[in-house]
């Protein structure tokens, strides 16, 4: 009896909080996605990050770079005569309040477009969501999945596995590093690295002799690492995006391996180079033109946005932007660029039309255009090869 | 009319408020983000009256209870897109994180102490290898896409207000059902066993046996909540059944109260709803939520430290000793009584 | 695979597992003071290893300062979070103090995240250079750090616990709390100095990894469960036991990488879950097994 009472005025406190305070919060919204109302009201985008969680490392300079931009856009006079405002919803870097944000943003912000989430885990969840509203989604995870399994209103701007494991492979085979040590991350970016490579390396005359995994939580990799040894292997080709990825070079310098190690973009960070040290001189990795603008050939529009984002943000945060930050840059700017291009009073199917009519817009990622079959937009001229030298990424060759 | 009895009546118009008010809330609010966020809660309530019932009344814990959500998330969602009815995906899914229960809690709770905490943490961690790396399963850390929505026969949940419904007349049943077990012999046994499980087998209950059956049950719970919500999102990855998520589902049942499944429930909707706040309070500024949200892990901890410190009993033991003083005040001021 | 190889394997796990060994030391003595596990330990390890980055990039202190510092000051945050959160609540059963150390944990981590943002952050070498070579494999030097390590907190406990009234009174309280206290013991500072212990400790293989792999505000759950399970197979006793346990598991892990290493981590939780339920009072203790 006790406890059936004490059960009682638990659920009477529910019963206050659902009963009383509810009413009062559906007053406030309305349903529906009306996408141009009355002139003058800003245009509303949502963007769902990580800001809070394991990915709050990356999803805190996204939420900078469109801060950052969405400022200097309003300052410039908006989009077509109307103000800016983008939302920013952080996820905790978790699958359900990635959907549960996505659904407030479109319910009771009414937003046009959502930009996020940060992850390759809830840009996928927030899929269904997206579908129902019909508002056009551009993901800042990097999972290959996101544009593999075709959604038409689902547009990406980071560089995919997809996109650069040809690129890697192709190198290994001209330089003649044909036994592959394959060492990858055991996360979704890890995974989607690893299963391309296995798939892929016969097609360029590789083999794959060591397929290598750690966790993001893990000290050492010697182990890995005297396996990918044992085999023989030319070359050890890392697929990895966590902070764990600076231990794979030091503990190759320290195994004296003498063999090179090739990165994905995932280490494409300042914060690879900080924690590998002297050992991470030498790597190589493949990434976007931004890490040296010069490629594009000054005065270039692409060069321009390159080093005019860099700047802004070296000087409004203290920091040199890394690639997350410029992929967010290219999700708020596919979505301006498009509504630039739009009449008033059109729909959110309309918008979706309209971004996935980008052509040739230098963004910082690379050179986007989308098509009916293609969400990514970027190409291999997009990417080029990096070194490590002297504590900084240059191009190599 | 005696105290307790009184009480009585009182519990009975807050549980008949509180169903009225779930029941009408989807008439009143068309709003998707709330009727996620309500049904979310619910899944969470589900969750937590499985622990409720383990912590409280056989003074166990167990640190895994996401790996019991994940796998019946997973193989009921496996099962659904096999074309498989939706009901026996259901059964499926809670017999298979019963089994789960029963592998973990034979062995550790027949020795005394916490082994049953220490296990089920290391079955958290090797179910959540195994829903990351059996791809052909459980679609590894891309997620199992593509879930069907709950059916039955013809009728099929897939509106917000179906779900919303589909869940909370779960939850209706489930805490019935543990209230039951609560008030009966099982539950005076699984007091017991928190008072001292020494002169519980004195009094000749098989403290084991009991102990057992009712993981198996938390086990079979967290199961349950699995299944919905696996057909409520239609989505499912690993990053979801994480040690984090377990540990928060501690915290809500520290907040509510050890030993008592309706302040569990309240601990539960306050501590789901946190980060949602600005579902709950239209008003608030956007700032003010950002703030909190960056906090709420600061505020969970906090929560969970302040609450055993000065208020052991949680939620339901400060409401109890709330109610008990209005009424001293109550009948202070009308004495004897007036009604019969 | 060629012996060298197989004896770079060796190392890599007496490596690692001598820093679970450190954690698992951590785990055992709080355990020993109050029947606690204390799941904030791993958060010790990650705010030794922020506290001397702090303390060394911000405010510039040589590393042979910046190390004690931040093991010191961990030291008195584990002290600190023994007198406000453990002692108000000594009396109470040990679940709910193991709630509060769950609290703590969740309050530590993302307080760092507050206080040293979410990037991971380096800290150099304590003694730069190339690796040993031995036998054919290699040997990082900050190895022989952790290693040394090891063996004086070892020594020391090993001290402590024999040579000092101290360690007798803890002692003491790990045979039998309410018995101690009876014959005049202070449980209370036993508690108290078994939680700054535990913090320091954490800390210290916190400072030594941090070289090596560099620290973020979320790596104390992780390697929480590794220190956690080393205790479990060391069986939450003598130090010597912890450390045994911690060399082993990461023996273990290194043993699997050549067939899997994916397996790694399972396989050493699988280890974990048969141990607890077949030999609950872990592998280095003569049976004792509690009765009713």
């Amino acid at each position: 009896m006790e406890r059936m009472k004490r059960g009682a005025l638990g659920i009477l406190c529910l019963a206050l909080a659902v009963g009383v305070i509810l009413p009062g919060g559906c007053a406030g919204s309305d349903t529906g996605g009306d996408g141009g109302a009355a002139t003058g009201e800003p245009y509303v985008i949502g963007a769902v990050l990580s800001l809070t969680g394991a990915q709050a490392g990356l999803g805190g300079p996204e939420k900078n770079a469109i801060d950052m931009e969405v400022a200097r856009i309003n300052e410039a006079g908006g989009i077509n005569g109307r103000p800016l405002e983008v939302i920013i919803e952080d996820d905790a870097s978790d699958v359900d309040q990635a959907v549960a944000r996505t659904t407030k943003l479109i319910e009771q912000d009414n937003v046009i477009a959502i930009i996020g989430s940060t992850g390759t885990g809830q840009s996928m969840a927030m899929r269904d969501v997206i579908s129902e509203a019909g508002v056009p989604q551009v993901a800042l995870g990097s999972g290959s999945v996101i544009t593999a399994e075709f959604d038409p209103l689902v547009f990406q701007t980071p560089w995919t596995a997809d996109l650069i494991v040809p690129l890697a492979l192709q190198y290994l085979a001209d330089e003649g590093l044909t036994k592959v040590g394959l060492i990858t991350e055991d996360t979704g970016f890890g995974k989607d690295g690893q299963a391309l490579v296995n798939a892929m390396a016969a097609e360029y005359g590789l083999e794959v002799v060591s397929d290598e995994v750690f966790k993001p939580a893990d000290t050492d990799m010697t182990g890995q690492l005297t396996v990918i040894k044992s085999k023989g292997a030319d070359v050890v080709l890392m697929w990895s995006s966590v902070a764990a990825s600076s231990i794979v070079p030091k503990n190759m310098a320290q195994l004296n391996l003498g063999i090179p190690l090739v990165c994905s973009h995932g280490v494409a960070k300042q914060e690879f180079i900080d924690g590998a040290g002297e050992a991470g001189e030498g790597v190589l990795a493949f990434a976007g033109k931004v890490l040296a603008p010069e490629t594009y050939g000054a005065g270039t529009p692409s060069y321009d946005a390159a080093t005019g984002f860099v700047e802004r943000y070296t000087a409004a945060y203290g920091v040199a932007p890394d690639h997350f930050a410029g992929h967010a840059y290219d999700g708020l700017y596919l979505v301006v660029e498009a509504l630039k291009r739009l009449d008033e009073g059109f729909t959110p199917a309309d918008l979706r039309d309209e971004i996935e009519a980008t052509s040739g817009f230098p963004g910082i990622g690379g050179v986007f255009t989308f098509s009916a079959t293609d969400h990514n937009g970027m190409t291999a001229d997009d990417i080029v090869m990096y070194r490590i030298e002297g504590g900084s990424w240059v191009l190599a060759e | 009319m005696s105290a307790p009895g009184k009480r009585n009546i009182l519990a009975a118009v807050a549980i008949a408020i509180c169903a009225v008010a779930i029941v009408a809330l989807p008439f009143v609010v068309a709003d998707r983000y709330i009727l996620r966020i309500l049904t979310v809660v619910g899944i969470n309530v589900i969750m937590v009256a499985g622990l409720s019932l383990l912590f409280g009344y056989a003074g166990q814990i167990s640190l895994g209870q996401a790996a019991f959500y994940g796998l019946g998330a997973y193989t009921s969602g496996y099962l659904a897109k096999a074309g498989v009815p939706w009901l026996v995906a259901l059964v499926g899914g809670v017999g298979v994180a019963a089994l789960g229960g029963l592998l973990i809690a034979l062995p550790s709770l027949r020795l005394k102490g916490h082994y049953l905490a220490m296990a089920t943490l290391g079955f958290g961690e090797i179910m959540l290898f195994f829903f990351t790396e059996t791809e052909s399963i459980t679609g590894g850390s891309n997620g199992l896409r593509g879930i069907p929505p709950a059916s039955i026969g013809p009728l099929e949940f897939a509106t917000p207000v179906a779900k919303y419904f589909l869940v909370w007349a779960v939850v209706a049943i489930v805490l019935l059902l543990a209230a039951n077990v609560v008030r009966h012999r099982p539950g005076r046994a699984l007091r017991a066993i928190h008072g001292s499980e020494m002169g519980a087998q004195a009094c000749g209950i098989d403290t084991v046996r009991v102990k057992i059956q009712v993981f198996v049950i938390s086990a079979g719970l967290g199961g349950l909540a699995g299944v919905l919500y696996g057909h409520y999102v239609g989505f499912v990855s690993p990053s979801t059944f994480t040690l984090h998520y377990s540990l928060i589902l501690v915290t809500m049942v520290a907040l509510g109260g050890m030993g008592s499944l309706g302040g569990a429930v309240a601990g539960t909707v306050l501590l789901t709803l946190l980060p949602f706040i600005d579902a709950i309070i239209p008003g608030l500024p956007r700032t003010t939520v950002a703030v909190l949200q960056d906090w709420t892990n600061d505020i969970y901890g906090l929560v969970l430290i302040l609450v055993m410190l000065f208020m052991p009993r949680g939620l339901a033991g400060w409401a109890r000793s709330l109610v008990a003083r209005l009424a001293e005040r109550g009948s202070a001021r009308v004495p004897g009584g007036e009604r019969a | 695979m060629e012996t060298s190889e197989l004896l770079q394997l060796v190392i890599a796990g007496l490596k690692n597992g001598s820093i679970y060994a450190l954690l698992a030391l951590g785990f055992t003595i709080v355990y020993a003071a109050t029947n606690v596990i204390n799941f904030a330990q791993g958060e010790f390890y990650m705010l030794g290893g922020m506290f001397a980055v702090f303390a060394f990039t911000r405010f510039g202190l040589p590393l042979v300062l910046a190390v004690p510092v931040a093991v010191l000051v961990v030291a008195g945050i584990g002290v600190l979070f023994e007198r406000l959160a453990i002692r108000p609540r000594k009396d109470a059963e040990p679940m709910a103090l193991i709630i509060i150390t769950v609290g703590g944990s969740l309050v530590f981590a993302s307080l760092a995240r507050h206080a040293f943002g979410s990037d991971a952050l380096p800290l150099p070498e304590f003694t730069p250079g190339p690796s040993i070579p031995f036998a054919g494999a290699a040997i990082e030097r900050q190895a022989l750090w952790i290693w040394g390590i090891v063996l004086v907190t070892v020594a020391g406990l090993t001290f402590l616990y024999g040579k000092t009234r101290l360690g007798r009174a803890m002692r003491a309280c790990m045979q039998n709390r309410e018995a101690a206290r009876l014959m005049g013991i202070d449980t209370a500072r036993v508690v108290m100095i078994s939680f700054g212990l535990a913090a320091a400790l954490g800390a210290l293989a916190g400072v030594a990894v941090t070289p090596l792999t560099s620290t973020r505000f979320d790596i104390g759950a992780g390697i929480a469960v590794k220190g956690f399970a080393a205790a479990i197979l060391g069986g939450l006793g003598s130090p010597l036991a912890a450390v045994a346990g911690g060399l082993l598991l990461g023996l273990i892990e290194q043993a699997v990488i050549p067939f899997s290493s994916a397996l790694k981590d399972v396989v050493a939780l699988a280890v974990l879950l048969a141990v607890l339920f077949l030999r609950p009072q872990g592998l280095f203790r003569r049976s004792r097994r509690e009765k009713v």
